[in-house]
């Protein structure tokens, strides 16, 4: 219980003095006035810059320049290709190519067959069994046109290039007989090694 | 109160008052409490990323809300609304009495804001992991909520606050109290907006906007929340208590000026930085990183006036935890506020995007800057409301030095995922192929994860440590507070503003801009506006409303900002269903749907999103973190209804590797087809456009949910679960959802021709991937 006068002492250096707390007059430091005005000053370069209509400079026109380079990237020494027997067979054995197929695998089809296509939904692809495959142009004919009532969507839409189909199909084929960690049981019924027989 | 005897003529000249410190008590109180409980779940939530099958040990219903989903929200509101809240009312009730030397206008309206603050804080959660939301981040609590935090904000805390400012006995306003009005007008105007919604009952509304728009006024929100409810007003409190605790003057008045309302002129405009690359147009996102670098220097103003006034009181900070405290704590925010424009930089924000990099940058600010000028604002203040010694200062030290290296543990393993995953999405092989999978770039950051379990731990003892210390400081109080009461002379009236001096220049042969240019630049005109309130406060309010009006409008009302895509049709009514299950998981917590025009994202997930594509999305869900894959194309990548019926059932089977929790309430629970008429009939107000009698939705949707079903029978499903038939399963309706986001890009614009009343049936509709952004047409 007491009683005191004014709590604020009222010595001001600056005229100013809050509850005892005072304040200085101390210079902006240079450093920072000249780092803002840099700031201020980047903003109408960046928008002449980016944003008066000069061509290939937005993200959009960007991007597009990418992605079309990219795309050449990977058949550039390659022409289009048709899906026979021969061709799969002969790109199965190259791993080069199996690679390429490996990568269109694992980022659609893995989901349900296991990264290493051992099976989850999806049938065991790593095994004898087969069942919706007979030979191995089927590989590519189920992957485009897709099979059990979606279950096994019809992915040529998906993936529009047909070499993209037929090194995923070239690798699909390359996964008989590895020995993945986890396979899934036994689906369909045996078939016959691939051969280049159509 | 004690009344001292006074004569006449004295008591005319002198007004006496005290102040109320019991509602600082109060609100000291909750802060440690909230904070304890926030810190909590963060932790929590940590584990459960880590840990994500904890949920398989509970029943379905209860595991429900022990997923990160539900959760995280839960923790980021408890961190900003709870614990930095709290904290900022300490201090605004403590520091502001004193400032103006009055006491609160109304010690009632006090009471009611602290109990009406805490009432919201415990409904928010309650409801929030039953999965009530408005499906916006920090701005998840459903509408109730949200009128009740207007009215204790505005109405109690805001009105008590501005009439003690009216009823003042200090003629100009100290820089703290800028900081203060600022924080209480412009929270109010980003609280309204962002929480406008079509209510369909008590528990869940629709945003009134939609995509891109929903997009930039939610980030416009967000950005400016963690501005004005993290930022500034903590500088408030660091401009009040530091000078306090180290008994140093300011170091530059004129600095507090310019960097004030620099901030208050910029903050506002660089929201849209949190939406680079996305489907917003480019133009919103280069004033978002624009305004986003210009904030640097007006946020390093703050550190540089704080870190200065310690000039000549160093040696204190080495025998003073308080000081040691606000030391750390505003070196912190110089990292984030450094960080934060770098990280608007678009080429920059390209990495950081969606990963633990944001993360890591929000804790190095809550953690750094909001928790230890918290912290060491209530050790200066234990003392001095318990009236009694701090119980162990030796236990402050430790509780510095224990959250100070929680705090590098937690950023720097965080900081490094962040990177590592941002690297590892866009390695390409060099035949352009993608180098990792999105799996391969989780299992790479599961480790850190686990080091923030024991960082967030560590922290939380710090809290705990500081409970402790405030309860054995509490317990040693006087058995009764003295409360001193103050007399000053009277208010007056009238006020002469000392002439202001003429510029140097006035005279000399320059022109006459540049004397007036030089006069300004002396800022005594701001002098005179510190002694006007109300004026101070309509001037915060133009400015940030200007800038408000000039980026959200022209994304409102012009509509070449959003070309329609006319393949893009309204949610079916089970789909709005299935949305809204979606939006109550907190789905976007996890998952984006905003594919960014970039060649990894293009291989990784598919086709970037456009504008036209969320106009039916109330609220967007574009989400902010991919701790799961993105799911903008979702419809296209996977349409396997099995596959997703299995999959929320035990995702890490299906997936592995995966850290989704199991969602088998999903399939357990029944849906309740009753309500989709009214999100039907919201969706309709909102804009959609229906061919079928709205009475006819229920069946409507019973009608897709049978086709949904048959098919995941045919590809080997069950007929039946849990005893009820798999049709009836509330998870129907989210697999609908989730076969037809994204796929409308790709329909041919003949299949936009039959009602949507068979959208249904139309859905199935091959999605074509192909390079052309098919159908898009744009109207202006």
């Amino acid at each position: 219980m007491s009683s005191t006068t004014d709590p604020n002492p009222t010595n001001i250096p600056l005229g100013h003095a809050y509850d005892g707390i005072h304040q200085y007059e101390n210079p902006i430091p240079g450093w920072w006035k000249q780092l803002f005005v840099i700031t201020v000053l980047i903003a109408p370069l960046y928008l002449l810059y980016f944003h008066v209509g000069a061509p290939g400079r937005s993200i959009q026109e960007q991007f597009q320049a990418a992605m079309d380079q990219n795309q050449r990237k990977k058949y550039a020494d390659l022409p289009l290709l048709t899906a026979d027997a021969a061709t799969l067979m002969k790109f199965k054995d190259d791993v080069k190519w199996t690679e390429v197929g490996q990568v269109i695998f694992e980022t659609n089809c893995a989901s349900c067959h296991g990264a290493e296509g051992a099976g989850v939904i999806g049938p065991n692809l790593c095994d004898e069994n087969y069942k919706h495959i007979k030979k191995i142009t089927d590989i590519t004919k189920v992957i485009n046109e897709g099979v059990a009532g979606g279950a096994m969507p019809a992915w040529s839409t998906r993936i529009p290039n047909q070499n993209d189909i037929i090194m995923l199909s070239a690798y699909v084929a390359s996964l008989r007989g590895t020995n993945p960690a986890k396979p899934k049981g036994p689906d369909g019924s045996p078939i016959a090694p691939w051969s280049a027989d159509e | 109160m004690s009344q001292t005897s006074l004569t006449a003529s004295e008591s005319e000249a002198l007004e006496q008052f005290s102040y109320d410190d019991a509602i600082v008590r109060l609100f000291v109180t909750a802060t440690i409490f909230w904070g304890f409980v926030g810190t909590s779940i963060g932790v929590l939530v940590s584990v459960l990323l880590v840990m994500p099958s904890i949920s398989d040990m509970f029943r379905s219903d209860i595991g429900a809300m022990l997923s990160f989903a539900r959760l995280r929200p839960l923790h980021t509101n408890a961190a900003i609304f709870a614990f930095a809240g709290n904290a900022i009312f300490a201090a605004v009730y403590y520091s502001t009495q004193r400032l103006c030397k009055c006491s609160m206008w109304s010690w009632t309206l006090g009471r009611l804001h602290f109990w009406g603050w805490q009432a919201i804080i415990v409904v928010a959660a309650v409801t929030l992991p039953m999965g009530i939301t408005q499906g916006k981040e920090y701005a998840e609590m459903e509408w109730p909520i949200d009128l009740a935090i207007a009215v204790v904000w505005t109405l109690f805390f805001g009105v008590n606050f501005m009439m003690t400012l009216l009823t003042r006995r200090e003629r100009h306003l100290y820089v703290s109290l800028w900081f203060y009005i600022a924080t209480i007008v412009t929270v109010t105007i980003l609280h309204v907006f962002n929480n406008l919604v079509f209510p369909t009952g008590w528990s869940k509304s629709y945003s009134l906007f939609a995509g891109v728009q929903d997009a930039l006024m939610q980030w416009w929100y967000g950005h400016n929340f963690i501005a004005f409810f993290m930022t500034i007003p903590f500088l408030g409190l660091m401009y009040y208590f530091l000078p306090k605790a180290a008994d140093r003057p300011v170091y530059s008045y004129k600095l507090s000026i310019i960097h004030f309302w620099s901030l208050v002129f910029i903050y506002i405009w660089a929201g849209p930085h949190h939406l680079h690359y996305t489907a917003l147009p480019e133009w919103a996102s280069t004033l978002g990183m624009l305004f986003g670098v210009m904030l640097w220097m007006p946020s390093w103003g703050g550190m540089i006036n704080g870190i200065l006034t310690l000039r000549g009181a160093w040696h204190k900070v080495t025998t003073d935890p308080v000081l040691k405290f606000f030391v750390v704590g505003i070196t912190f925010y110089g990292i984030a506020t450094f960080e934060g424009p770098m990280l608007s930089i678009k080429s920059v924000n390209a990495l950081s995007h969606y990963t633990d990099w944001t993360i890591a940058h929000a804790h190095s600010a809550a953690l750094g800057w909001n928790g230890f000028m918290t912290f060491g604002m209530i050790y200066w203040l234990l003392p001095r409301l318990y009236q009694t010694k701090l119980w162990s200062t030796k236990m402050a030290e430790w509780h510095f030095w224990i959250g100070t290296i929680a705090i590098l543990l937690y950023i720097i393993p965080i900081y490094a995922a962040g990177i590592t995953q941002g690297l590892m999405w866009r390695s390409l092989k060099p035949n352009g192929d993608l180098m990792y999978s999105f799996l391969d770039s989780l299992q790479q950051i599961i480790p850190f994860w686990w080091t923030r379990v024991g960082a967030g731990s560590l922290y939380v003892f710090g809290v705990l440590m500081l409970a402790f210390n405030a309860l054995m400081t509490w317990m040693s109080r006087p058995s009764k507070y003295d409360v001193p009461v103050y007399s000053v002379p009277r208010f007056s009236k009238t006020y002469d503003d000392p002439e202001i001096p003429k510029s140097g220049l006035a005279g000399t042969p320059v022109l006459e801009l540049a004397a007036k240019l030089d006069a300004l630049s002396k800022f005594d005109w701001h002098r005179r506006w510190e002694r006007l309130p109300v004026r101070f406060t309509i001037a915060i309010m133009l400015a940030v409303l200007f800038a408000s009006a000039l980026e959200l409008l022209p994304i409102f009302l012009i509509q070449s900002n959003i070309p329609t895509i006319a393949t893009v049709k309204p949610y079916t009514p089970l789909e709005l269903a299935g949305r809204d299950i979606y939006v109550a998981e907190g789905c976007y917590n996890c998952h984006s749907q905003m594919i960014r025009p970039m060649v990894a994202e293009k291989l990784m997930f598919g086709e970037f999103s456009k504008p036209g594509e969320s106009i039916y999305d109330h609220p967007f869900q574009w989400g902010s973190r991919r701790i799961g894959p993105d799911l903008a194309r979702i419809g296209v990548r996977q349409q396997s209804g099995l596959w997703h019926w299995k999959h929320f059932e035990h995702p890490s089977v299906i997936s592995e590797g995966s850290v989704m929790p199991n969602y088998r309430h999903l399939l357990e629970e029944r849906l309740n087809y009753q309500e989709i008429e009214k999100r039907v009939r919201a969706a309709q107000f909102l804009g959609a456009t229906y061919a079928f009698d709205l009475k006819d939705s229920a069946d409507v949707a019973r009608k897709q949910a049978e086709k949904v079903t048959a098919e995941i029978i045919t590809q080997g499903g069950p007929v039946e679960y849990n005893g009820h038939l798999t049709k009836d399963s509330t998870v129907i309706a989210l697999i609908a959802y989730l076969q037809r986001v994204g796929t409308d890009l790709f329909k041919p614009e003949e299949s936009a021709a039959p009602a949507p009343a068979q959208a249904p049936e139309a859905r199935n509709t091959e999605a074509r991937n192909t390079e052309a952004p098919m159908a898009v047409s744009i109207s202006q």
